[in-house]
């Protein structure tokens, strides 16, 4: 048999219908199964966190070579445990491939959105610095708490926290640490009431004294949405 | 009751700021607690007008020449004292080194010979607002459930957290339809401050809106006086009360 990239394999002997072929078309095919299945979560169609880790450690080798920054945001889904116990996991698991199809919608082309876990996502923003990252946060951020997704005959409001943070080529740093970091500014956004963007520059810009579009976003949020934070605490 | 020194600020104008403190300055005096009210806003006073009183001397006289501070003071009412301040006079908006330490020596003098000092400053976020709020044992925010009210008031408490370290601020709901209203316009405040400031916000009381209120200023007398049975008057009663025997609330 006759192997190339482009070109479909034929039998070097010319048979019709080989049988080898076709045994090697359908291994082939049952290859290619396994591997979009061992990447990709099973309930959402999103990548998995095996494929995350591949990936990231790809796109930063990336940025060592080409210079541009890659981007990573960590996803926090709010109280999601509430939706499972007040509607049922059914109700859950159908929010969770709701927010799946939300963000595959709302992210850019080449940026590489994955279940982390649970209710906890990642998306990997190739050639992305960090202002631009924030950005894009701050876009999904808004974004969902705008939509009402109406899933099986409930009107939810879901709402995420969201760690910011990029690599470029000013530091070393390895794609657990820098997941570790992204990670480390979802958990400040959690500590700091949720429904939040976070990401390590907020620190410096906390010390001007000018108000920040995190803060003003705070204080300007619908009410409805704010009591039912407040009351679900 | 030990002297102490309170001041009502709250970013944006308009808020109902100087109205609430004079009425609340005769609310309490008339609970037997001998108030001063200091007008602090130095180039556009007005606590004077709400009182109808007519003034002669004001705090730019106190600065220019030496007299007796006591002199100055008007007695509407014998447990309640005004420090009155000027009216369109922009050279005393911003104090110099010299005369911020005669007037805080002056104000410390003043506010001893009284149970509480009320400082009411003007709106904005200016030097002399943040030099009476730096000054002030306690400081209340003014604030009403415009959204407007809400960022003003928390750009104000953002400075003061960061410039002069105040890591407590007590929050004065004005001209509010219901108490829900007033909950959920302190949650807001209060959460985003808690969140990004780490400070501490805590909730005084509300004051309903109320047409006694806007007549009462145009008639130049406050409303617990002219209209003691209005909504408005009676929660600064009972704020006042509040203020004068909770010690828990450390003013």
């Amino acid at each position: 048999m006759v192997f190339s990239e482009d070109a479909p394999p034929v039998c070097p002997l010319g048979t019709e219908a080989c049988p080898v072929l076709a045994a090697y078309l359908r291994l082939q095919e049952e290859c290619r199964r396994l591997l979009a299945l061992s990447q990709t979560d099973g309930l959402t169609g999103l990548y998995n966190r095996g494929y995350l880790m591949d990936a990231l450690s790809r796109e930063m080798e990336r940025t060592r070579r080409t210079g541009l920054a890659t981007g990573l945001l960590m996803i926090d889904l709010d109280l999601f445990k509430e939706i499972n116990d007040t509607f049922g996991h059914q109700v859950g698991d159908a929010a969770l491939v709701w927010i799946s199809r939300f963000l595959q919608q709302n992210v850019r082309q080449l940026d590489i959105p994955c279940r982390y876990g649970g209710e906890e996502f990642a998306i990997i923003l190739p050639g992305t610095r960090l202002s631009q990252a924030v950005r894009l946060a701050r876009r999904l951020h808004r974004a969902l708490q705008e939509a009402k997704p109406r899933i099986q005959g409930h009107t939810l409001r879901l709402t995420a926290s969201f760690g910011v943070d990029a690599y470029d080529l000013r530091e070393r740093l390895t794609p657990a640490e820098l997941l570790q970091r992204a990670d480390a500014h979802l958990l400040e956004a959690k500590a700091r009431g949720r429904n939040l963007v976070w990401h390590w520059q907020l620190l410096s810009d906390q010390a001007s004294p000018e108000v920040s579009p995190e803060e003003r976003t705070g204080l300007l949020t619908p009410k409805n949405l704010r009591k039912k934070i407040s009351g679900s605490k | 009751m030990s002297p102490k020194t309170i001041c009502l600020t709250s970013g944006k104008g308009g808020v109902g700021k100087t109205s609430l403190t004079v009425n609340l300055a005769c609310a309490l005096s008339r609970q037997g607690v001998r108030v001063l009210v200091v007008d602090g806003d130095l180039g556009l006073a007005n606590a004077d007008v709400l009182l109808g009183l007519t003034v002669t001397h004001t705090i730019r006289h106190l600065l220019e020449d030496d007299r007796d501070p006591m002199e100055t003071l008007i007695f509407p009412e014998p447990q309640l004292a005004v420090l009155p301040a000027s009216s369109g006079v922009p050279d005393i908006v911003n104090l110099g080194p010299d005369d911020q330490e005669r007037l805080s020596r002056i104000l410390r003098t003043l506010a001893a010979g009284f149970d509480l000092t009320l400082i009411d400053t003007a709106a904005g976020i200016g030097p002399s607002v943040l030099w009476f709020g730096a000054l002030a044992d306690q400081l209340i925010l003014v604030v009403n459930p415009d959204p407007t009210s809400l960022t003003d008031a928390y750009a104000l408490i953002k400075v003061l957290a960061q410039e002069y370290q105040r890591r407590e601020f007590h929050l004065l709901l004005n001209a509010v339809r219901s108490d829900d209203e007033a909950f959920q316009t302190f949650d807001t405040l209060a959460q985003v401050a808690t969140r990004f400031l780490r400070v501490e916000v805590l909730y005084l009381g509300s004051v309903p809106q109320d047409p006694a209120v806007t007549r009462s200023v145009r008639e130049q007398t406050p409303f617990v006086q002219r209209f003691p049975r209005s909504k408005a008057a009676l929660a600064v009663a009972a704020l006042a009360a509040r203020l004068s025997q909770d010690r828990a609330l450390a003013l």
